[in-house]
């Protein structure tokens, strides 16, 4: 009985805490002073009117110039990347802030933290933050978990997690009010694709290539052949001869090969490798590096294991990064057999 | 025919099949790689890519297989030997648990990722959390095996517990132990067997020299005392070496359950209850079954593997019911 009622007022105290930061944050939306103070400017004026956006979780009325955005899961830096300046972000991965620019790096640690990088977002804290729009993209069980809350305190947009990276790009820069930058970043995109085309296109018309990796989640004695991410621009948009699963099958990727599987790359004529910006080998691929069995490929011998530099492939900014390592390591065939 | 060549014989053949198993494992992998490949691999090496995969991976996994698994068959003989109970492997005293939580306090607190370097974690956290049990297992009138097993099987809920509480609130770490927690002897490289070997050669002499006190010791407390025993002194031996042995194998494979609990089980059949001859048998019977276990493993998902632990637990559940059905489990 004595629990129950302490249960009862203990749900009453969270239900009056919570509706009173709700009302605080619908009374601060639009003021002024120190909140203003703080507002980042995310490139455009002073929200005139709203307007319509097309989401996972419908069409959303936000702001036409948002001014107080938050990002969660993965539209963090891909916001950032296009000149955003959330003032609430959620974490990202130490090895994804290490390859951050500077000022990129700059903006997410100027922001207020919410949360992890799932559904366990803070939300009293990101209510906190008077936002006027939140952009989020995570798994769908996540939004089930907080989708609700989240629309509750702003205006909220929603990728799904299968949402293809320009497209995402896009939305997000439309959404954020941040398309300057993304035109400028599409243009340089196109650019270094078509310079790549052309000035390798007799190799890559005539090599076959696989993209091995290993993460640090990967099982000992395990690597994978990459077939999304940045391999997944290097065969679309490049043209590069990379495998890649059958129609309505899991990506390659998602199947953990044993070391022992390392000699069944020597069918191919080029392998590419995960490096970081330093050109080492990443730390997880490390393992694979070690081995003897790599060590005596024909392919690695011959200096046709190429080790590539992939910050992410969620938005133009690590993209074009890794279009340059790309356009580096093929410069290396030029000559080889 | 009489027992005692029985019991010869039926080592002889225990050891003939347990090399032809060696040799099926070294041959067949997730790869396809010809007989003659591997023979080149072995006794005429080149710099082939091939025989590199056989000499790198296959062997070492093959060798690995082969301790880890008369370990955990001695290990499990000792503790059903210890506590008198058909149905005991060396997860009853909280061996795993120990482990686990050590390891999942190495990757998730401390940041450690490579096997070699969490192993150390599992062998400590075993050797302390049976240290404990042994503890708590204490009794005014000695060391009770009823009380010992409760003792442990609370430490290990507790450590459980602890351990979950660890993983839900960092799933990195979660997901560098999800290999390791299955059990499994891919990706050892041989460097991790050497370190803890003297350790398993000092616990295996250890267990065979009480396997004489643990016979009598199966006529319960009074009868091994009236013929001589040091009951306390057998046991803090027996659980010494159980600690060794099951905390040595969980360092290096993981928690693989079932084969403890099944082998002696075969061994009590053929050999009959002499302890000696239970531990022979379980030397060589325990590795067979997680070599075969291993080598399905392999083959069953091509060109993914399934992790042994996994697979002994397939093989083991059914074993098991028909182990908790039997009117007199093999009847210590």
């Amino acid at each position: 009985m004595s629990s129950t009622l302490t249960t009862k007022r203990g749900l009453a105290v969270a239900a009056a805490l919570m509706s009173a930061s709700l009302l605080l944050t619908a009374c601060g939306g639009d003021g002024d002073g120190a909140a203003d103070t703080a507002a980042a400017d995310t490139g455009g004026e002073k929200s005139a009117g709203t307007r319509s956006v097309k989401a996972a979780n419908g069409t959303v009325e936000i702001p036409a110039a948002p001014r107080r955005i938050v990002t969660i899961g993965n539209t963090g830096l891909p916001f950032i990347d296009l000149g955003g300046k959330p003032v609430g972000v959620t974490e990202v991965s130490d090895s994804d802030l290490a390859v951050l620019p500077k000022e990129q790096k700059a903006a997410y640690e100027a922001a207020e933290v919410v949360g992890g990088s799932g559904g366990d977002v803070d939300l009293e804290k990101l209510a906190a933050l008077e936002p006027d729009l939140i952009l989020v993209q995570f798994h769908s069980n996540d939004w089930d978990k907080v989708g609700k809350r989240l629309e509750s305190i702003a205006p909220t947009v929603l990728w799904g997690l299968d949402t293809e990276w320009k497209a995402f790009a896009g939305e997000i820069a439309t959404a954020g009010n941040v398309t300057d930058e993304l035109g400028r970043q599409k243009a340089e995109f196109e650019k270094k694709v078509a310079a790549i085309k052309e000035t390798y296109g007799k190799t890559i018309g005539d090599t076959t290539f696989v993209d091995v990796s290993r993460g640090d989640w990967s099982d000992p004695g395990t690597f994978y052949i990459a077939d999304i991410g940045c391999s997944e621009i290097a065969r679309d948009d490049i043209g590069l001869d990379l495998p890649e699963a059958a129609e309505g099958k899991d990506p390659l990727a998602y199947e953990s090969l044993p070391f022992e599987r390392i000699t069944g790359l020597s069918k191919y004529d080029v392998i590419t490798y995960p490096v970081d910006a330093e050109g080492r080998p990443t730390e997880p691929f490390v393992p694979v590096t070690e081995t003897s069995t790599w060590k005596a490929l024909p392919t690695v011998t011959s200096g046709r294991a190429l080790g590539v530099f992939c910050p992410g492939n969620n938005s133009y900014g690590p993209v074009l990064q890794y279009l340059d390592s790309l356009d580096g390591a093929l410069a290396t065939l030029a000559g080889k057999p | 025919m009489p027992r005692p060549r029985r019991r010869v014989l039926g080592l002889v053949l225990a050891l003939v099949v347990l090399t032809a198993l060696l040799t099926l494992s070294v041959m067949i992998g997730s790869t396809a790689i010809a007989p003659s490949v591997v023979w080149h691999a072995l006794f005429d090496p080149s710099a082939h890519p091939d025989q590199f995969a056989i000499r790198d991976f296959r062997l070492p996994r093959t060798i690995v297989g082969l301790v880890v698994g008369a370990v955990l068959g001695l290990s499990g003989a000792l503790i059903q030997a210890l506590v008198r109970n058909p149905l005991a492997d060396p997860g009853v005293l909280g061996v795993h648990a120990g482990s686990s939580f050590a390891v999942t306090v190495a990757v998730g607190v401390l940041g450690v990722r490579e096997a070699r370097g969490y192993m150390w974690f599992a062998f400590a956290g075993a050797l302390v959390v049976t240290l404990l049990v042994l503890a708590l297992g204490s009794t005014r009138k000695g060391s009770s095996p009823v009380v010992m097993v409760l003792a442990g099987v609370c430490v290990g809920a507790v450590l459980g517990g602890a351990r979950e509480a660890i993983q839900l609130t960092d799933p990195d770490a979660f997901d560098a132990m999800r290999y390791w927690n299955a059990g499994s002897i891919t990706g050892r490289p041989l460097d991790v067997l050497w370190p803890v070997l003297p350790f398993f050669a000092v616990a295996a002499v250890l267990a065979f020299a009480v396997s004489g006190p643990l016979n009598a010791l199966a006529l319960g407390d009074e009868l091994a005392r009236a013929q001589g025993v040091r009951l306390a002194r057998t046991r803090v031996i027996a659980v010494l070496a159980l600690t060794l042995l099951a905390g040595g194998a969980t360092a290096i494979a993981g928690p693989v359950g079932f084969i403890g609990l099944m082998v002696p089980h075969v061994a009590r059949w053929i050999a009959g209850p002499d302890q000696r001859w239970i531990f022979a048998y379980s030397v060589l019977l325990a590795p067979s079954l997680l070599l075969v276990s291993d080598i399905l493993g392999r083959v069953v998902m091509r060109p993914g593997e399934i992790p042994v632990g996994i697979v002994t637990a397939f093989v083991g559940a059914p074993v098991l019911v028909v182990l908790v059905r039997r009117r007199k489990a093999s009847g210590l």
